[in-house]
C-alpha cells in the first residue's frame, strides 16, 4: 500500500506519497519551484539545480535540489526565502548567459527574476540539461544518445560520434529538448545583455505570484511537471 | 606459505620471524618511496646490495627496501641501525664506504649527513632531525622499518594483532564501533565526519550485503600521504580495512587507487595477494566465522572519482560522475548496498586504536579532533616532505619548527591547506591549529592535509586562478554551477589578472562563488569557490591593487608588470643581453641597459640572469 506521508512546504501541510520528491510534491499542489532537467516520467539526475529549495532540518536550513529530495514525514521545505529565490536568480543568470537563444531559457531567467545579465553571451546550441538522454535511456532503453566528455568538453553525443542503428530518429529527444524553442524577437543578442521583460507579461507577473503555479508560458512550451499531471 | 587456520598459527609464526631476525643486528634501510625513486635510490639500493655481497655480509646484514620516510627532499635517504645513523642525497657511488666503513666499523659518513639549514650543522642520527623530533609519528612510523613487499615484515613488528584482538578477544561488531566512537576519529579525507557514526548508521542499514571501500584516489596538487601510506604499508591499511567490515558486517572490500600511482597499485595488490595465500582474507580468516575479501580497482584519473559516489560509480564501470547524495551511501552506497568508504589514513588508524584502546587515541588532538594528522608540507619553506604531527598543532610549529621557516630570507605571506578545495590563511592566521572545526571556521579546511607555503612572491589573485583553473578541468560538468558557475569564475578571475577588471566584479565574484558552494550537486563544486573567499576574504586589497591600480604587488600577473633597469646599479655586463630571447635589451658594453617593453614578452629571463639586482618590476 502506498504510504501518505504529510509535508511542510512554505507553510501549507501536504499530503504526498512516500516515495516521491518535494519537487513533484510541490508542483501538484500548485507551488511553482522552477526547473529545467526534471521530466515527471524520467528519474531525476539534479543537473540543472534550479529547483533549489531549503531544507530546514533541527533549525538548520540546507540548501539542496528538490527533485532528488524525498519526501519525508514531518519534512520542512521552504522554497521562497530570499536566499533561494537569489541562488535561483544567480543560476538561471548563468544559464541564459550560456543560452540566451531559446525562449525556454529566457522564460526560465524572467520566472527567476534575472533583469541584468553580468556575464558576457555565448550562444551555446546545449544546456546540458540531460533531458534527451534520459528519455533515450529510460523511455526507449535505447542509450542512442548519451554524454561524452568531462567539464568543458562534455556533450551529448552518439556513441563515437556515430549513429548507431539502434536510434530509430524516433525524435523524443528532440521534442524534450528547451534549446528548440525558438527566442521571442526582444533583444538577446550578445552586447544586449538584459531582458525585454515583454515575456514577463506573459508570465503573469512572476514577482507578483512567485510561488503560485500560474499556468506560464514557460510550462506549456516544454513540460512543467504541472501540464503533463 | 602454509595458511594460518588459527590465531596461534599467527602467533607462532610471529615468535619464529622475530627468532630469525634477532641473529641479525645490523640493518641498513633504504627509502623505496617514489620520491627516492625518483632520485635514484633503486640504483643505491642495487650497489648496497652488491656491495654486501662482495663483502660477504648479505647473510648477516639485512637490506630492507622500505616506504616513504617523508624527507623526500633529501632523497634518496638511509637509516643504518644500529645507532640511527642518517644519510641524506645518497648515490650509488658511496655504497662501498657506507658498507666498510659504516656497517662493518660502525663509523659515520660525514659527507653523507644532513646539514640543519637554520643552524648548518651537520647532524648525525635521524631522531635528531629538527624535521623528524618535532613530529609525532603513528601512522608512518612503521614506514621506516617495514619492507611493503613483505607480509613477514609486518607480522614480526607485531601486525595483524589488532585484527586477532578484535576477532577472539570478546570484542563485538559493536564493541569495535563504540571503540572507534569514543576515540573521536574523524575521516582524514577532507570532511572529517565521524568515522564510528559511520560505521554504525552502515551496520544498522537494512541489508546482507554490505562493503568496505578505501580510498586511495588522492588527486589535489602537492598533496601525497595517502600514497605514501599504501606504498610503503599496505597491510596497516588492509587491517584497519578488515577489522572495519568485520565490525561494519561486510563481505567484500575494494581498494580504490589512483593508476597514476604505479607502485601503491603493485604494492597494495602484492599485499592482497600475500593475506589472501596466509588466509588472512578469504574465507573463514583465521579459523573464524568471518569471511572477507579485497579487491583492487584502478581510478582512471579524474579527480571528481575521489568524491565517494563518483568513486563507487566508477567501481561500477559506470562513468565516474557523482550523484545526488539525499540518500546516504551507508544505506545506498555500491551496487545500492550498504557502502562504508574511508580515506587511506582513516583505515590506517583503526589498527593502532584498536590496539591500544580509545582512550590512548583521545588523549592525542584537540576538543574535536583527535588523533594525529599527516601533512604534505611543500612550497618556499626549508624543509619539505610528510609530516606527521598530533592534531592540534597550530599551523606555525608545522611550518617554522618542522618546515624550518622561509627560503632565500624572503617573509613568508600564506599557506594554502586542504588542497583545490581548501583556502588560503595570512601569516596573522598561523597560531591557529590543525584542527578540522577551527579550520573550517576560518574559511579553509584541514581537508586530505596539503599545505602549500607561499611567500611575498606568489600572488593571491594568481593563486586562485591557479586552482580555478585545475577545478575547471576536473569538473565532471554534469551540474550547471559547477561547470557554468568555476567558468564564469575564472573568466572575472582573469579580466582581472589581465587589467580588465571592474571594482564591481569583485562583489560579482563573491556572489558567484556563494551561489556555487551552495547549489551544486557534490562535494568538488561545494568546495570549488574556497579558494577564491578566503583569498577575498583575507587578501582584498591584493584583488582591489589589480583593479584600481591596475598593479599586481607580488609582481606576477604579466599583463600588468613591466621590466625596468634601475640605471644606478646596471654596470652594463650584458648578460641580461644574451639571456634575452625576444632582443628586448638595448644597450653597448658598460653602457645601462635599457628593455623595449613593446619587445618584453615578460618572461623573466633577464632578472634571474642579472647578478647585480639591477633588473625590477614594477
Amino acid at each position: 500500500m502506498l504510504q501518505q506521508v504529510n509535508v511542510n512546504i512554505d507553510g501549507a501541510i501536504i499530503r504526498a506519497t512516500r516515495g516521491t520528491s518535494v519537487l513533484d510534491a510541490a508542483v501538484e499542489y500548485g507551488i511553482c519551484i522552477p526547473h529545467l532537467c526534471h521530466v515527471p516520467y524520467l528519474s531525476d539526475i539534479g543537473a540543472c539545480r534550479l529547483c533549489v529549495v531549503e531544507h530546514v532540518v533541527n533549525g538548520r536550513s540546507n540548501v539542496t535540489a528538490s527533485c532528488t529530495l524525498n519526501v519525508e514525514e514531518g519534512m520542512v521545505i521552504r522554497t521562497n526565502t530570499d536566499r533561494i529565490r537569489k541562488l535561483r536568480r544567480n543560476l538561471a543568470e548563468l544559464l541564459v548567459a550560456q543560452a540566451p537563444n531559446s525562449r525556454a531559457i529566457q522564460d526560465i531567467a524572467v520566472r527567476c527574476g534575472v533583469r541584468q545579465v553580468r556575464y558576457s553571451f555565448r550562444n551555446d546550441d546545449c544546456v546540458l540539461c540531460g533531458r534527451c538522454v534520459q528519455m533515450c535511456t529510460e523511455v526507449w532503453k535505447a542509450r542512442a544518445i548519451g554524454f561524452v566528455g568531462r567539464g568543458k568538453e562534455r556533450h551529448v553525443d552518439y556513441p563515437f560520434s556515430v549513429r548507431p542503428d539502434f536510434c530509430k530518429q524516433c525524435g523524443s529527444c528532440v521534442q524534450l529538448c528547451p534549446m528548440t524553442i525558438p527566442p521571442c524577437d526582444g533583444p538577446m543578442k550578445p552586447g544586449e545583455e538584459y531582458l525585454c521583460l515583454k515575456c514577463e507579461s506573459q508570465l503573469m507577473l512572476a514577482d507578483e505570484t512567485p510561488d503560485h503555479c500560474v499556468w506560464c508560458k514557460l510550462g506549456e512550451g516544454f513540460a512543467c511537471g504541472r501540464y503533463v499531471q | 606459505m602454509p595458511r594460518l587456520n588459527s590465531f596461534r598459527e599467527l602467533e607462532h609464526l610471529r615468535e619464529s620471524l622475530r627468532g630469525q631476525r634477532h641473529v641479525i643486528t645490523t640493518t641498513v634501510m633504504v627509502c623505496g618511496g617514489t620520491g627516492c625513486q625518483a632520485s635514484q635510490s633503486r640504483a643505491v639500493i642495487d650497489a648496497v646490495k652488491d656491495e654486501l655481497s662482495t663483502q660477504g655480509l648479505s647473510q648477516s646484514v639485512r637490506l630492507c627496501i622500505t616506504g616513504c620516510h617523508g624527507f623526500c627532499e633529501q632523497g634518496p635517504v638511509m637509516i643504518i641501525e644500529p645507532g640511527n645513523i642518517f644519510y641524506c642525497h645518497v648515490s650509488p657511488g658511496d655504497a662501498f664506504e657506507i658498507v666498510s666503513q659504516t656497517v662493518v666499523r660502525g663509523e659515520v659518513i660525514e659527507r653523507l649527513l644532513y646539514t640543519d639549514p637554520v643552524s648548518g650543522e651537520k647532524i648525525q642520527t635521524e631522531s635528531e632531525i629538527p624535521f623528524y623530533h618535532s613530529q609525532d609519528r603513528q601512522v608512518l612510523s612503521q614506514n621506516l622499518m617495514v619492507d611493503p613487499c613483505s607480509i613477514e615484515d609486518y607480522i614480526a613488528v607485531g601486525g595483524y594483532s589488532a585484527l586477532t584482538k578484535a576477532l577472539y578477544n570478546n570484542m563485538a561488531p559493536e564493541d569495535i564501533i563504540g571503540e572507534i566512537k569514543s576515540s573521536g576519529l574523524r575521516g582524514r579525507g577532507g570532511g572529517g565526519f565521524p568515522t564510528g557514526r559511520k560505521w554504525s548508521e552502515c551496520r544498522e542499514a537494512p541489508g546482507d550485503e554490505k562493503y568496505v571501500i578505501c580510498n586511495a584516489d588522492e588527486g589535489d596538487p602537492g598533496a601525497y600521504m595517502d600514497r605514501c601510506v599504501l606504498e610503503g604499508n599496505p597491510h596497516l591499511v588492509l587491517e584497519g580495512m578488515m577489522i572495519g567490515a568485520w565490525a561494519i558486517g561486510a563481505g567484500k572490500g575494494y581498494v580504490y587507487v589512483r593508476n597514476e600511482y604505479p607502485l601503491a597499485v603493485e604494492h597494495s595488490r602484492l599485499a592482497v595477494e600475500q593475506a589472501r595465500e596466509l588466509g588472512l582474507l578469504g574465507d573463514n580468516i583465521l579459523g573464524s566465522p568471518f569471511s572477507f575479501d579485497v579487491d583492487i580497482a584502478r581510478g582512471g584519473g579524474a579527480f571528481v572519482c575521489g568524491e565517494s559516489t563518483a568513486l563507487m560509480a566508477s567501481i561500477e564501470g559506470k562513468v565516474g560522475e557523482p550523484r545526488a547524495k539525499d540518500v546516504h551511501t551507508v544505506v545506498d552506497g555500491l551496487y545500492h548496498k550498504p557502502t562504508t568508504l574511508n580515506n587511506v589514513e582513516t583505515w590506517a588508524n583503526v589498527p593502532s586504536i584498536i590496539l591500544n584502546g580509545s582512550s590512548w587515541f583521545a588523549a592525542k588532538g584537540s576538543e574535536g579532533s583527535k588523533g594525529t594528522k599527516i601533512l604534505a608540507l611543500t612550497g618556499r619553506i626549508k624543509n619539505t616532505g610528510l609530516v606527521e604531527v598530533a592534531m592540534g598543532t597550530p599551523i606555525s610549529t608545522v611550518i617554522f619548527d618542522i618546515g624550518g621557516g622561509a627560503i632565500d630570507g624572503n617573509k613568508i605571506k600564506a599557506v594554502q591547506t586542504g588542497g583545490p578545495s581548501g583556502g588560503c590563511l595570512p601569516l596573522d592566521k598561523f597560531d591557529l591549529p590543525v584542527d578540522f572545526d577551527v579550520l573550517y571556521e576560518a574559511g579553509s579546511m584541514v581537508g586530505s592535509g596539503g599545505m602549500v607555503v607561499m611567500d611575498e612572491s606568489s600572488c593571491m589573485v594568481d593563486v586562485a586562478k591557479y586552482f580555478l583553473t585545475f577545478l575547471q578541468d576536473e569538473s565532471c560538468g554534469k551540474c550547471l554551477p559547477c561547470r557554468v558557475g568555476i567558468d564564469r569564475m575564472l573568466e572575472v578571475i582573469t579580466d582581472i589578472t589581465e587589467g580588465r577588471g571592474r571594482p564591481e566584479q569583485i562583489d560579482l565574484l563573491e556572489e558567484l562563488a556563494e551561489t556555487v558552494s551552495q547549489t551544486a550537486l557534490c562535494g568538488l563544486g561545494k568546495t570549488a569557490p574556497n579558494p577564491v573567499l578566503s583569498t577575498l576574504r583575507y587578501f582584498r586589497s591584493e584583488y582591489e591593487a589589480h583593479i584600481s591600480e591596475k598593479k599586481c604587488p607580488a609582481g606576477v600577473c604579466k599583463a600588468l608588470i613591466t621590466y625596468w633597469i634601475d640605471p644606478d646599479k646596471c654596470p652594463g655586463c650584458g648578460v641580461c643581453i644574451q639571456g634575452c630571447a625576444h632582443q628586448a635589451i638595448t644597450g653597448g658594453k658598460q653602457q645601462v641597459h635599457v628593455i623595449d617593453n613593446q619587445l618584453c614578452q615578460k618572461c623573466g629571463i633577464c632578472r634571474s640572469e642579472c647578478k647585480f639586482d639591477a633588473i625590477q618590476i614594477i
